[in-house]
């Protein structure tokens, strides 16, 4: 077969069945292994100029002058751009929440004031990266400092300084969510566990590559072509069209390779609309490099988020009434992406457990940190890490074992689908059977002969689970929670498959791979629907506006492509299956559909396999040698396909209704040593069972759980965004950010169940993010190993080993404050 | 990432680099240039000129002397004395810039280097400083050697003056010795260390608690001795993002009793 | 007697070919690669010498081309992840990368291509220990290592 698109050979034998279910090896490694990706910084015009991003020094001031002439005199500088600029000619960015947050006014760069160390004030550009940092420090910018404010605890005490006056104060959006009886379930408890605080810290995935962009302007049609690793632009349009005053059809977006995303790279839209207005300006492609130092101090930091006066309403046997707790959120200097991350969690509601009466009153505020943004995980990780917690405290204090503690709360597979109290539908799930699954893995049966030897070797052991929920596929009516006015609900990706015109089999998706293996995955579906090999499926890599095969939710974010991404290429692949049967029953003469299958590359008539007309023959016929075909034939055989999940816009006066159409599951168990002396510690033991339905390539399924495991265990011992009180940043780069390298990598035993999902084409579930489950698994992991060596409560989801000595040293003081009482 | 600019000369001889240097006192000497190309592309320092040493012939190479001497020379890699069999005389040595960073800096970071930055996380000062080495330093006026225990002046700041070079590094024989440190992640930065040697008597030199090593003799090998010697030190260590002072202050008895004891197993 | 000059004309050959260029003493040696060159096969993901995404081999030796600068490679061989393969043939590692899922967004994969390249180089048959130990300077933020380990160990059968 001829081909226009570049040979590949094959190099996969066709399995006996479905290509689906098979670890087929993925088609983009063949050129990342070469060193022939196209990640953001590759791409590089002629002329084009580098920009370097004048960031502030302090956390809170008012900007008093800015001076660029110096900068601008420079030889080989083309230009810069000042937040006044960025004022005149573009408005605030379109902001989510309701008031008070509402009220802000967001743009590209610094206006008036900064607001967290980092934040960018002044663009320069220049001929070469170098000299475009040379006459950043040309620029002089006059601050007047103001304090700063960096614990959310006290954002909104007495004399604070206001970080944004437009919202006249530092709340930014508030929340009440109560479900079910509280009342009546604090009534029947035997007991009330009460938890002062516990404290979710500031992390985030730092994917390798950070952002970065290149865009030019064509002045001639008005319109920008934006090269960059934006995870998902169709988030980025809607909120840079209407700042830039532009119809979304002037923004281009355009990626092949991205180095990784994990949510990091959603929030890159004030950057792109200050590369927007500079390549306008300058009349040049204009480039942006976003450096490690940049990513850590100012891009999508996780939520912080703090849970006070938790109150847990148990039975005596270990049975989960209710709880209620205050959630804190600190958001940072803006509202990026926030406040979504106040309904998000609800997702999640009452983690893996049948818990019926839930409160949650949340509230969100602003800091002079950098701002917040969706991160693996995004918000139900927060909260699903608080409900592991709040198990294993209960356990504790009521002396239960968390392995019985778990099965007699854990919502049982003959009760799925089962509504949560706020109206989600977990789809399905065996949640006892995973644990025993992972239980065994690490050898549980004979854990205490374990202990026992640890502590002879001088080491205390730890046993700790984490069993989360990864759910995907969001209904995006829930925004309108945090806002009734927004008019978002639902969810949509594209797919477009066509047989081109000498028969090749071309995908285009409208999503924004960044690892996850799209196109090996897609060709998978598509090669069983068309039953041909998945080497003759051509899959564009990456992501272009002009392919036109996108929609409003386009992207890769938020565990979805499983579902939203394979849905819609199975759904155009079906409308071209039936297209071609449609064609070949008018070549053979009127042959009805159902007397033609597809195979061998082709379509024949079931009963006459030499009647036989091979993909390359339909694509020539219908693109090239269409005459006498019939009027009314209906046949283009390129086919786009919008898939559309079954959802309903939510009540928003009850806070109920189903925000997510599938709930992955993760079951993680950890086995620690603890050096007491130090307070250091070992993971010794560690196995990770998922189930995300069906598993379409179960090695990609099963690099993703791996990968989400790493994140988890290096946000949960060393990770950590840490301030100083003046809003300083401590950890701006990787040698203090310390990330798992591979001597850090524990023992890793991985195991997967099935449970399809009875709401998707395949029966898949989205997945990747992992739900934290392993900064759950070694929190409790440290607080098993504290039993008997001074008990401390482990209250903080990171754990570096200094507090791990700490709660040692002084456990009242280091770990959590606990109560329970007789109700 | 990005330098400011910088002026450049790779002499090939010694005289050459110590002519260099003392030509301008904004100029550096660059050994492997591990930790000062970072310095610089943070733009956290800027020297007018880099003089490269890696063509200086003088300033290579690990010599076993017949009293069991061992002279380094300033930029012997991490990695050349981890693979050297004359620096196995010592095999403390090996052991623990075995256990510096990663096989890349290993193989480009220098010893000269490493004492010379005095970064108080870094692992050679505390062991030099536990084994006695002395510093041998060149400049126009000719050779002076200087203790290990008085090469260290604050952080970043060592007795190498405006136009000198560290050239060599000379350990006296023995093998009684010990480090122990906690760090970021398996092999990582340290957040506290202790090198210790026992050849006669005891000497101890404790990282990352101080702007410089702190160097403690105490009576005998015994754990008592050796937590009471810390514990007179008066200790008050600087607190970071990785460890509050009073972290530091207890790993540095424990990490000191570790590295006694692996020096007298 | 050597000169001190803010630039200078360099000849390096890197995967066979011989480039002389004349390069500002300040710029390192990955954006001569990168930029110069438009050898955009090796990566940057930090600005600290910590994640090894621009490993290459200079001279035969491992090293992290962001701590280097073009001047310091003056006269060098240098090898990067375009020279690994065999025209449009994978060699062993490659294929091993491809075949055991070693790698996600395949963003750190050169720079860990290489450090495995000089691990395997110097020893052959490297125990698990000692591939992470050879792999300790390469950050990955997708696979969580095992898979790469696992392909290094294959490659080394």
């Amino acid at each position: 077969m001829s081909t226009t698109t570049a040979p590949e050979t094959t190099e996969v034998e066709a399995p006996a069945q479905d290509w689906k279910g098979q670890s087929v090896p993925r088609k983009e490694d063949r050129r990342l292994v070469q060193g022939q990706g196209v990640f953001v910084d590759d791409v590089k015009r002629h002329g084009m100029g580098y920009i370097h991003f004048v960031r502030s020094p302090y956390a809170h001031a008012h900007i008093t002058s800015i001076d660029v002439s110096q900068a601008e005199e420079m030889p080989g500088v083309y230009g810069t751009l000042t937040g006044e600029e960025v004022a005149a000619l573009t408005d605030p960015f379109f902001q989510i929440s309701s008031v008070p947050g509402a009220n802000l006014k967001d743009y590209a760069l610094a206006v008036g004031k900064v607001r967290y160390v980092g934040e960018a004030v002044v663009a320069v550009v220049a001929e070469t990266r170098e000299r475009a940092r040379d006459a950043s420090e040309l620029v002089e910018i006059e601050y007047e400092p103001l304090a700063a404010i960096t614990d959310a605890r006290h954002a909104q005490d007495d004399g604070v300084p206001t970080i944004h006056d437009d919202a006249g104060g530092n709340l930014m959006w508030h929340g009440t969510y109560e479900w079910g009886d509280l009342d009546a379930a604090f009534a029947e408890a035997d007991k009330i566990v009460t938890i002062d605080e516990l404290h979710f810290h500031r992390f985030n995935s730092t994917p390798l590559e950070c952002d970065g962009a290149l865009v030019e302007y064509n002045r001639g049609v008005g319109q920008w072509t934006i090269h960059t690793n934006n995870q998902f632009p169709g988030f980025a349009a809607i909120m840079m069209g209407p700042a830039m005053r532009t119809g979304l059809d002037k923004l281009r977006f355009v990626t092949q390779d991205i180095g990784g995303g994990f949510g990091n790279k959603i929030t890159s839209h004030p950057q792109l609309v200050a590369c927007c207005l500079l390549a306008r300006k300058l009349g040049r492609a204009v480039q942006w490099t976003e450096w490690r130092t940049d990513f850590h101090m100012s891009m999508s930091h996780g939520n912080e988020r703090w849970f006070h006066e938790t109150e847990v309403a148990v039975k005596s046997d270990g049975t989960l009434l209710g709880f209620r707790t205050k959630a804190l959120d600190d958001a940072g200097a803006w509202l990026r992406y926030e406040p979504l991350g106040g309904v998000i969690w609800a997702q999640v509601t009452p983690g893996m457990y049948k818990w019926r009466n839930i409160r949650v009153d949340f509230t969100q505020v602003a800091t002079n940190k950098a701002p917040v943004s969706p991160n693996r995980g995004y918000s139900r990780m927060q909260h699903l890490w608080f409900t592991e917690r709040v198990i294993d405290i209960v356990a504790k204090e009521l002396d239960i074992d968390p392995v019985e503690m778990r099965k007699r709360n854990y919502i049982k597979t003959e009760d799925m689908p089962y509504e949560t109290p706020n109206g989600c539908v977990y789809d399905s799930g065996d949640y006892a059977r995973m644990l025993d699954i992972g239980l065994e893995l690490i050898d549980y049966a004979n854990i205490d002969q374990r202990r026992l030897e640890a502590t002879a070797r001088g080491k205390l052991l730890g046993v700790g689970i984490g069993s989360t929920l990864d759910s995907g596929t969001n209904n995006f009516g829930q925004s309108r929670m945090i806002n009734s006015e927004l008019q978002f609900s639902g969810n949509n990706e594209v797919a477009t498959v066509k047989l081109d015109i000498f028969g090749e089999i071309v995908v285009t998706l409208g999503t924004t791979p960044q690892g996850q293996g799209h196109e090996t995955t897609a060709a998978q579906v598509v090669a069983d629907i068309l039953k041909c090999s998945v080497d003759d499926v051509h899959v564009r890599a990456g992501h272009d506006s002009y392919w036109n095969s996108h929609a409003g939710f386009s992207g890769t974010y938020a565990s979805q492509f499983a579902v939203t991404g394979l849905s819609a290429v199975k759904g155009a692949t079906d409308l071209l299956a039936a297209e071609i049967k449609k064609l070949a029953g008018a070549v053979f003469g009127g042959v009805p559909e159902e007397a033609l299958e597809l195979a061998d590359g082709g379509v024949r008539i079931k009963d006459n396999p030499d009647a036989f007309l091979p993909f390359m023959a339909c694509g020539a016929i219908i693109n090239a040698n269409n005459a006498g075909l019939p009027e009314d034939l209906g046949v283009t055989l390129n086919c786009r396909y919008v898939y559309r999940p079954p959802f309903e816009v939510p009540d928003i006066e009850r806070k109920f209704g189903n925000l997510t159409l599938t709930y992955a599951t993760q079951i993680h168990v950890a086995v620690i040593e603890i050096d007491p002396e130090t307070g250091a510690y070992d993971i010794v033991d560690y196995a990770a069972v998922d189930d995300c339905g069906k598993r379409i390539n179960p090695q990609i399924v099963e690099g993703q759980v791996m990968g989400a495991t790493a994140h988890a265990l290096g946000a949960a011992t060393h990770e950590h965004y840490a301030y100083d009180e003046d809003g300083n940043l401590l950890t701006p780069n990787f040698y203090d950010y310390h990330v798992p390298h591979a001597l850090d990598m524990p023992p890793l035993k991985t195991a997967a169940t099935e449970s399809p999902s009875p709401f998707t084409p395949l029966g898949t579930k989205g997945m990747g993010e992992g739900g934290g489950a392993g900064i759950h698994a070694i929190c409790a992991a440290v607080q098993d190993a504290l039993r008997g060596h001074g008990d401390a409560i482990v209250s903080d989801s990171c754990n570096p080993y200094h507090r791990v000595w700490e709660m040692l040293q002084a456990p009242a003081e280091a770990g959590g404050r606990v109560s329970v009482v007789d109700a | 990432m990005l330098l400011r600019e910088v002026g450049y000369a790779r002499p090939g001889s010694l005289g050459e680099a110590i002519e260099l240097l003392a030509a301008d006192d904004g100029a550096r000497a660059l050994a492997g240039g591990q930790t000062l190309i970072n310095v610089m592309k943070a733009r956290a320092g800027s020297p007018d000129a880099l003089i490269d040493l890696a063509g200086i012939e003088e300033l290579k190479g690990i010599e076993l002397r017949a009293d069991g001497t061992l002279e380094i020379g300033a930029m012997a890699t991490y990695t050349e004395l981890v693979e050297s069999s004359e620096a196995r005389a010592r095999p403390i040595i090996g052991e623990v810039c075995a256990q510096i960073a990663d096989v890349q800096v290993r193989n480009r970071g220098t010893i000269g280097g490493n004492l010379c930055t005095s970064d108080p996380t870094n692992h050679l000062p505390p062991l030099m400083a536990a084994l006695g080495a002395q510093m041998t330093i060149a400049g126009a006026g000719g050779e002076r050697t200087v203790p290990a225990s008085e090469f260290f002046l604050g952080v970043y700041m060592t007795a190498v003056g405006v136009g000198e070079v560290l050239t060599k590094i000379t350990v006296p024989a023995g093998r009684s010795d010990g480090f122990a440190a906690v760090t970021l992640g398996v092999e990582g930065t340290c957040i506290a260390s202790a090198a210790a040697s026992v050849n006669g008597g005891v000497t101890i030199a404790l990282g990352c608690v101080d702007a410089v090593p702190v160097v403690l003799h105490p009576g005998s090998v015994d754990e008592d001795a050796v937590r009471e010697a810390v514990r007179d030190a008066n200790l008050d260590p600087p607190s970071d993002v990785h460890a509050p002072s009073s972290y530091r202050k207890h790993l540095a008895e424990v990490l000191a009793v570790r590295a006694v004891n692996q020096a007298r197993s | 007697m050597s000169t001190v000059t803010t630039s200078r004309s360099i000849k390096v050959t890197i995967n066979g070919t011989t480039y002389e260029r004349e390069v500002e003493a300040r710029k390192l040696l990955i954006h001569f690669i990168r930029d110069d060159l438009d050898l955009t096969g090796s990566h940057i993901g930090c600005d600290t010498g910590n994640c090894g995404a621009c490993s290459v081999i200079v001279d035969g030796s491992l090293v992290k081309s962001c701590m280097l600068l073009a001047v310091q490679a003056d006269g060098a061989t240098v090898e990067t992840v375009e020279g690994l393969a065999h025209g449009d043939e994978l060699n062993k590692l490659q294929q091993a990368f491809k075949d055991h899922h070693a790698l996600q967004c395949g963003y750190c994969t050169p720079g860990m291509l290489m450090s495995a390249t000089a691990l395997l180089r110097a020893n052959p048959h490297p125990s698990e220990d000692e591939i992470k130990k050879g792999l300790q300077g390469n950050i990955c933020r997708c696979t969580g290592y095992w898979n790469i380990f696992e392909a290094v160990k294959a490659a080394s059968e």
